[in-house]
């Protein structure tokens, strides 16, 4: 009986020892989230891919499956340009009359055959034709929001990103890739979002460019 | 467990025996006709039921950063709201997904005598511990009702709960670190990021003698577990009487200011989370604001629980109403409940309170005499005079509902 009784004491001491001690030796607390799967709606308006790669840096796209119907073009367009003024989203004004004819189309009152939404569309498509340099390009596309050349900020940095592929025989095609379908779990859990608005020839040039960091 | 549980649990269990006499003439008590809206429209179609983690499945509002509402029927199975059923909203999708209690601490510094950087074990026993029961209930619960809508996250009216939280007082710790004179406001912020530079952190600030008063807490504990991740783990601010905008997750640094917070990272101050800087807090629907200030206090609200929106109801026999009434502290004066759309109201009987900044329960008896379609009203009065009123006003953030709400059932 005593020895039963010492071996008690000693487990509530190891009890007691445990709880007191626990938040110093517990293990990091970590959750798993589940993986994003929205999608927008297709759409040759321009507007869909622009949708697709921009709104996608900083939030999913059920953000917006999930606003009031009944919204109109110049409605959309204004929460739209809210996302650059107040959230510093990286957006040229043409790319929000764009996105916002798009989202109009897709969740509000606009018809694809509106002339305000083709308007809209247009004037972005029309900059998509132009040949940018490549610094506009990472300016334009948001790339600088989560990558630096030297640094790891969201992203990993361009330096990092050449140091792991650049032996590799197809490491410009894979970077190409990377950037038109996006990505997540090589650097982390944040996603990449895909850079759809990129034409083949653009997402070559930059990839070469971040393998020459 | 506390007499005020022990009631909890006595009353909980009379009402399963009374939807038990009631479930011969089943489905009396059926669900709600509508789905996860529950009367909200959206642009995309109905919104998911979602698991995250250590959560049971809530309404999507949208999937990163998370933002969780909890479903109404929840309310009804008791003041106090499960952590696993708790709403989540973030604004950043730069959050964290891993912490460690090794590395974490929390900063107190500025206009302070004497820095602190705390573990969370060295906070926990800075000064004795207390408990509140308080409503946390978002700016924008409700939001979906706004007529016209308005953008942002179309709230249903699941976007709050009310927990027991356990920590230390803010006042305490402002105390250990001295604070100066000349302090005018204190900052907080989480460990939640942007996503890029250019946009706002989340930062929240409260006046210093608010932030010196009793009230607000820095809490670990939620209904005698540790904050769940995706609530704050593992340090949040609570205050009490405040909406949910103030109460920061993963607390990390408080910062007091000599000056009121301004520039790039006090937008959620300066520029969102404000209201009409008028009497009634409103405007002319569609218009927009001259002067706004930020959101503060919770205005009175009640709901009833015990029956959805769509429901059914036995026609002459006794049914008891239950449901739900909160508001800033001031501490509730009336329950008010209408059977026939407001035409007549009886009074309810409040249920013992967990404390002035508690969902407090409400109960009435009472019998429908007429079969056919009706609709059922819940309005609160507090001590301070606030009624609620019964149309609702508009502000552009659709923030602060308070209207009393009807739903409506039908008598069969």
């Amino acid at each position: 009986m005593q020895s039963t009784k010492t071996v008690r004491s000693i487990l509530a001491f190891c009890l007691i020892f445990f709880t007191a001690s626990s938040s110093s030796f517990a293990a990091p607390k970590q959750i798993i989230l589940p993986p994003e799967t929205a999608k927008l709606p297709k759409s040759e308006l321009a507007g869909y891919q622009l949708a697709t790669q921009k709104c996608m840096i900083c939030h999913s796209v059920d953000y917006i499956f999930y606003q009031p119907p009944g919204m109109n073009q110049a409605q959309w367009t204004a929460e739209v340009a809210k996302m650059k003024h107040s959230y510093g989203a990286a957006l040229s004004e043409t790319d929000i009359k764009s996105i916002g004819a798009y989202l109009a189309v897709v969740y509000g009152t606009a018809e694809i055959t509106d002339s305000e939404v083709l308007a809209a569309s247009a004037i972005s498509l029309a900059k998509a034709d132009s040949k940018p340099q490549t610094q506009e390009l990472l300016t334009s596309n948001g790339c600088m929001g989560c990558h630096a050349i030297d640094k790891k900020m969201l992203g990993p940095s361009f330096k990092d990103i050449a140091a792991k592929y650049k032996q590799e025989l197809q490491a410009q095609n894979m970077l190409v890739t990377s950037m038109q379908k996006g990505g997540v779990g090589k650097w982390g859990e944040i996603p990449m979002p895909p850079m759809a608005n990129l034409n083949a020839e653009q997402a070559k040039r930059l990839a070469a460019f971040i393998l020459e960091q | 467990m506390t007499d005020n549980e022990h009631k909890q649990m006595h009353s909980r269990r009379r009402f399963i025996r009374n939807a038990g006499t009631l479930a011969l003439a089943a489905p009396l008590i059926a669900h709600a006709a509508q789905g996860t809206g529950e009367g909200v429209t959206f642009a995309g179609g109905e919104r998911p039921l979602v698991r995250f983690p250590k959560k049971r499945k809530l309404i999507l509002v949208h999937s990163r950063p998370p933002h969780l509402e909890t479903p109404f029927s929840i309310f009804n199975e008791g003041v106090i709201t499960a952590n696993d059923a708790f709403y989540v909203r973030y604004h950043l999708a730069n959050l964290p997904t891993s912490i460690d209690l090794a590395d974490y601490r929390l900063n107190i510094r500025g206009a302070v005598k004497k820095p602190l950087s705390l573990s969370l074990d060295e906070l926990k026993s800075i000064v004795e511990q207390v408990e509140v029961v308080a409503v946390n209930q978002c700016s924008g619960n409700s939001r979906g009702y706004s007529s016209p809508r308005v953008f942002g996250a179309q709230l249903s009216h699941g976007a709050m709960g009310n927990a027991r939280w356990m920590g230390v007082p803010l006042k305490a710790v402002l105390e250990k670190v001295g604070v100066l004179s000349d302090a005018k406001q204190v900052v907080f912020n989480g460990l939640d990021k942007p996503v890029q530079p250019t946009t706002p952190d989340f930062h929240k600030s409260l006046d210093i003698e608010h932030a010196l008063s009793p009230e607000p807490l820095l809490a670990w504990g939620m209904n005698g577990e540790d904050l769940p991740f995706l609530n704050g783990y593992p340090l949040k601010l609570i205050v009490p009487g405040y909406f949910g905008t103030y109460w920061v997750k993963h607390l990390s640094d408080i910062v007091v200011l000599d000056h009121v917070y301004k520039g790039h990272d006090a937008y959620f101050m300066n520029k969102a989370y404000r209201i009409p800087d008028n009497d009634c807090m409103c405007v002319a629907p569609g218009t927009q604001a001259d002067k706004t200030r930020p959101i503060s206090t919770l205005p009175v609200r009640s709901f009833i629980t015990s029956v959805m929106a769509g429901g059914q109801m036995p026609v002459n026999r006794r049914v008891e109403l239950k449901g739900i009434a909160f508001d800033s502290g001031e501490g509730l004066k009336s329950v008010d409940v209408s059977i026939d759309g407001g035409r007549t109201w009886r009074a309810a009987k409040l249920s013992a309170s967990l404390g002035r900044f508690s969902f407090q329960e409400w109960k009435l008896d009472i019998s429908f005499k007429q079969i056919g379609r009706t609709a059922l009203m819940v309005r609160a009065s507090n001590r301070a005079g606030e009624i609620q009123p019964l149309k609702a006003d508009w502000n552009p953030g659709g923030y602060r509902r308070h209207a009393v709400e009807t739903t409506p059932v039908t008598i069969i």
